[in-house]
């Protein structure tokens, strides 16, 4: 039974990119297209670990993250945020609402899973 | 084109070279047994199946890399020649080919991960190559490696050879909370090698009531078998790191690895932490970590905090960072390094060609720095004044600086005398110390280069000549040790070097006599005592009762006397009966930039060393012709600069004296405007007017006009000697 | 002899309802038996709680079998190199007071 990951990320291009990479490793990708869209996709069926990018319209990642850790079905999600070089505090940031890990973006798809690889198997 | 598209592009590139790299590998295999040195051909397909290993993993296509993984194994043990060619292996191999080509056709096919039953098959597959890996394990562990997923093999239980890496993990009590699996991270370790053994550590999970199902208690002591570095493993737990405490050391059969890596190094780093970080042995948030704990270690001890500032090599062993061992070999190599920077330090070797490049350049730089400024000073524009004079303050400093790379102590040329000293006293059967002082004073490079013959000279004639046998001193009721001093010192802008020794002085009379035999003077010369001890710099004059090996040679004094001259520079005797003599030689500091007052008379203008002047007062109107003026009831001689440079034209009606000084001499020169300050580069006249006295060479000014620097020395000498040898035109004054 | 089939996931997300329930039952009888053949979810806080169980029925001299293991279960256990402790009665030295 193959472990779901939810990508959050405006970018389709993003969201495309960690689905092929994660979907050849066995895990089942499902999208959401901002903090609001994702938050409606986590009803309903059970995800395993999340990625979300921080900057989105709607509502952007860190406030997701706080939304989704008050969920008592993914308090203990593990959740992975995407950064980049220059956002050491968002970073810090989105530690704080609950995202331990991250991934700085850009990133090659190979280094997307091994981040998702440390946290769970497909 | 889209990221994606691209990605689709780059899988079908995947697709076409994997199944190119397969048929090669099958050509391969089928030839292998055909008798040619198969070395080549066991290169290729090993790096056949390594390139669609590394490949499929860029796609996560982690079916095939965990299948190719196996096949590379074996394919890397053959390479090692660990496995023999023989026809079970191609036998064996052959099958793996087909079945990676297999999983891509299905790739193309669009499926992107392992389909049950083909996974089954590869199963069988791999199960009959570990045979080829680890000959009679196999059956045993079939049941739990099969019932494993595909990707991980090995971890736990593995009975692999003992790791290089010992990991020891104690997980933060909120990991499970945040969501970061320990096991998981484990889990994950293994794709970077394999873990030889593990110990899971339960010991801190309080009883039962006590204990809270949702925190992490768990630790793990990991021996870890990896070609992966200290850093790579520990990027494992990066995301855990934070809140855990993660020790990766080597193991300590190891260490002693990490020794002889530490040792060869290269020696462009002194600190400690970044020769460990290069080693491998330590990692740049360790290294990060340990200093912070320095850092905090500072803030708690307040004051003395620069006291007692814990090592980093003791906080890094104390935190189990890294081993003893390895730290003692990083203190090794860090004072290693310390001491060669250490002599690098004392002495940078520079081409001398480029020094004086630089020295020539700046030199370029001054004067047409004084040309700016002179422009400056016309426009009488405050702002710019205020700018070139910083600029002129500046180049000045630049000047200086580079003057002082040329500067190098006299000591190392006076100890050189040392092992004369000893050998010559040897010889010549004296007792003669030397007394070396003012060995720091610094002279410009190319001066000690020079002074090396003459002060050789000097002091060979002075233990020659000089000192007297022990038996003579005796009978004299000086210790029968003689002593022979080198001493130097700055004096008025110019270096003195002394040669002195406490034997039995010039004898004036014997001087005298020797010199008017020879015809170097008339017979009934009336000379100061001065005057009669410089004859015996004179060519061909030689004093000394019994001619030694050493000062009879035919070189004489007059060699010093010219190899100083050439420097610029002036000797002068001082010297007592029975008491001693001192040579003393007084050489220009640098021989290439020099500060100037400028004099003008008529249209030309005169650059006189500044470090030479005295003053400058107005000419007493009624001076007349007289050859000196009462300057505070002492008489000062006086030089005419423009009858003795030929200028024909009236003077104005107020002249000025520049007072000079030089070696105790005084004069003053009549000039006509007292012009300024000025740097100026020295030019030495070209060999056309080398023979002029009084000039010590050119200088071009800001305004492009050349000026003629005096040369003090050699003016001082015509007054002082113009009423007994010296004919009256300098011009002529050419030869001695 | 009771058995206690486990039919829910051992991860931290059960963690907290698992592990009274397993007292519980590990209070109620001396000779026990728990099937993992159902849990198809298992982390380090499942192990833990397997890891306790164990402890405590040693303490208390309880008979206690895990049987039926899932592949998952497999997999945690060999993972933590804890295999021979769980699929025997063989007790590791660290496990003991």
């Amino acid at each position: 039974m193959a472990k779901t990951i939810l990508i959050v990320d405006d970018s389709a291009s993003v969201r495309q990119v960690v689905k092929i990479a994660l979907t050849g490793a066995g895990y089942d990708v499902i999208e959401g297209v901002d903090g609001k869209d994702a938050l409606s996709k986590l009803t309903g069926q059970k995800v395993h670990l999340i990625i979300s990018d921080v900057n989105m319209p709607n509502m952007d990642g860190i406030t997701f993250v706080k939304e989704v850790k008050q969920l008592a079905a993914y308090k203990f999600t593990p959740v992975i945020m995407l950064t980049t070089e220059s956002q050491e505090g968002k970073k810090q940031e989105g530690q704080a609402a609950g995202a331990k890990a991250w991934v700085v973006k850009p990133f090659q798809p190979a280094q997307m899973l091994a981040a998702v690889s440390k946290l769970i198997l497909p | 084109m889209s990221f994606d598209e691209e990605m689709r592009e780059a899988l079908q590139t995947f697709i076409i070279e994997s199944l190119e790299l397969l048929q090669d590998m099958e050509e391969c295999l089928l030839s292998l047994e055909d008798g040619d040195d198969p070395t080549e051909r066991v290169n290729a397909i090993f790096r056949a199946a390594h390139t669609i290993k590394g490949s499929s993993g860029l796609f996560g296509l982690d079916h095939i890399v965990s299948f190719t993984h196996v096949v590379e194994s074996v394919l890397d043990a053959l390479r090692d020649g660990k496995l023999g060619i023989s026809p079970e292996l191609v036998a064996a191999l052959l099958p793996c080919c087909d079945h990676i080509a297999l999983l891509i056709r299905n790739v193309v096919d669009g499926q992107l991960d392992a389909d049950p039953a083909i996974s089954a098959a590869g199963r069988e597959l791999i199960d009959e190559l570990q045979q080829f890996l680890q000959p009679g394990s196999v059956a045993e562990k079939a049941v739990t490696v099969s019932e494993k997923q595909d990707i991980l093999e090995a971890s736990g239980g593995g009975t692999m050879d003992s790791g290089n890496w010992h990991l020891s993990l104690r997980f933060g009590p909120d990991s499970l909370r945040d969501g970061m699996d320990p096991l998981s991270f484990i889990r994950y370790l293994s794709t970077l090698g394999s873990i030889a053994q593990l110990t899971t550590i339960a010991e801190n999970m309080p009883i039962a009531d006590q204990m809270d199902p949702e925190t992490c208690y768990l630790g793990f002591e990991i021996n870890f078998k990896s070609g992966a570095g200290k850093e790579e493993i520990e990027g494992v737990f990066e995301f855990v790191r934070e809140t855990s405490t993660i020790r990766i050391l080597p193991m300590d059969s190891e260490i002693d690895e990490f020794i002889s890596l530490i040792k060869e190094l290269p020696e462009d780093e002194s600190f400690l932490g970044q020769l460990l970080v290069k080693s491998g042995a330590l990692t740049k948030r360790e290294l990060e970590d340990a200093l912070n704990l320095q850092g905090e270690g500072d803030t708690e001890d307040g004051g003395q905090a620069a006291k007692s500032k814990q090592p980093i090599g003791e906080i890094l062993v104390e935190q189990q960072v890294v081993q003893q061992p390895i730290v003692s070999a990083a203190l090794d190599k860090q004072k290693q390094i310390k001491d060669n920077k250490a002599r690098e330090n004392q002495s940078i070797r520079v081409d001398a060609e480029r020094l004086d490049i630089l020295i020539d350049l700046i030199g370029e730089l001054v004067i047409s720095s004084a040309g700016v400024n002179l422009r400056a000073l016309e426009t009488r524009e405050t702002g710019l004044l205020e700018t070139t004079g910083e600029m002129m303050r500046l180049v000045e400093e630049v000047r200086d600086s580079a003057l002082q790379l040329r500067m190098v102590p006299i000591g190392t040329t006076f100890s050189r005398f040392q092992r004369v000293v000893r050998d010559v006293s040897k010889e010549l059967g004296k007792d003669i110390e030397l007394i070396i002082s003012g060995g720091d004073t610094e002279v410009d490079k190319s001066v000690v280069e020079k002074i090396g013959d003459p002060l050789m000279h000097l002091v060979r004639n002075s233990m020659d000549h000089g000192i007297e046998t022990a038996d003579l001193r005796r009978q004299r009721s000086k210790p029968a040790r003689g002593s022979l001093r080198l001493n130097a010192y700055h004096a008025s802008g110019s270096i003195v070097i002394e040669v002195s020794d406490d034997g039995g002085g010039l004898n004036r009379d014997r001087i005298l006599e020797k010199a008017v035999e020879r015809g170097l003077v008339q017979h009934n010369a009336v000379m100061s005592d001065q005057d009669v001890y410089a004859l015996i710099f004179e060519p061909g004059f030689s004093t000394a009762q019994q001619v030694s090996n050493l000062s009879g040679r035919g070189v004489g004094m007059d060699v010093v006397k010219r190899n100083v001259t050439a420097l610029r520079g002036r000797i002068e005797v001082e010297s007592q009966i029975g008491m001693g003599t001192t040579m003393r030689i007084h050489l220009p500091l640098t021989l290439a930039i020099i500060d100037g007052f400028m004099v003008g008379v008529g249209k030309s203008t005169f650059v006189i060393p500044l470090d030479q002047i005295l003053e400058c007062v107005a000419l007493p109107e009624d001076t007349g012709d007289r050859e000196y003026v009462d300057l505070r009831g002492e008489v000062l001689p006086l030089i005419r600069l423009r009858p003795l440079f030929e200028i024909d034209c009236e003077p104005p009606r107020r002249e000025n004296i520049v007072v000079v000084e030089y070696a105790g001499n005084k004069a003053g020169f009549i000039v006509d405007q007292l012009l300024g300050e000025f740097q100026t580069v020295i030019k030495p006249l070209s060999k056309l007017f080398a023979h002029i006295k009084g000039v010590a060479g050119s200088t071009i000014l800001g305004s492009g006009k050349v000026a003629l620097i005096l040369d003090v020395p050699s003016l001082l000498e015509y007054v002082g000697s113009k009423n007994a040898l010296v004919p009256p035109s300098l011009s002529q004054h050419s030869a001695q | 002899m009771q058995t206690l089939t486990i039919e829910d996931e051992l991860t931290i997300f059960t963690a907290a309802d698992q592990k009274p329930r397993l007292l519980a039952f590990l209070n109620s009888a001396d000779d026990l038996e728990i099937n993992l053949a159902k849990v198809d979810e298992m982390d380090t806080a499942g192990l833990q709680l397997l890891i306790l169980m164990k402890r405590e029925a040693a303490q208390t001299g309880k008979k206690l079998r895990f049987v039926m293991h899932s592949k998952v279960v497999l997999d945690i256990l060999e993972l933590a190199n804890l295999t021979s402790v769980f699929g025997d009665q063989v007790i590791l030295a660290h496990n003991e007071e």
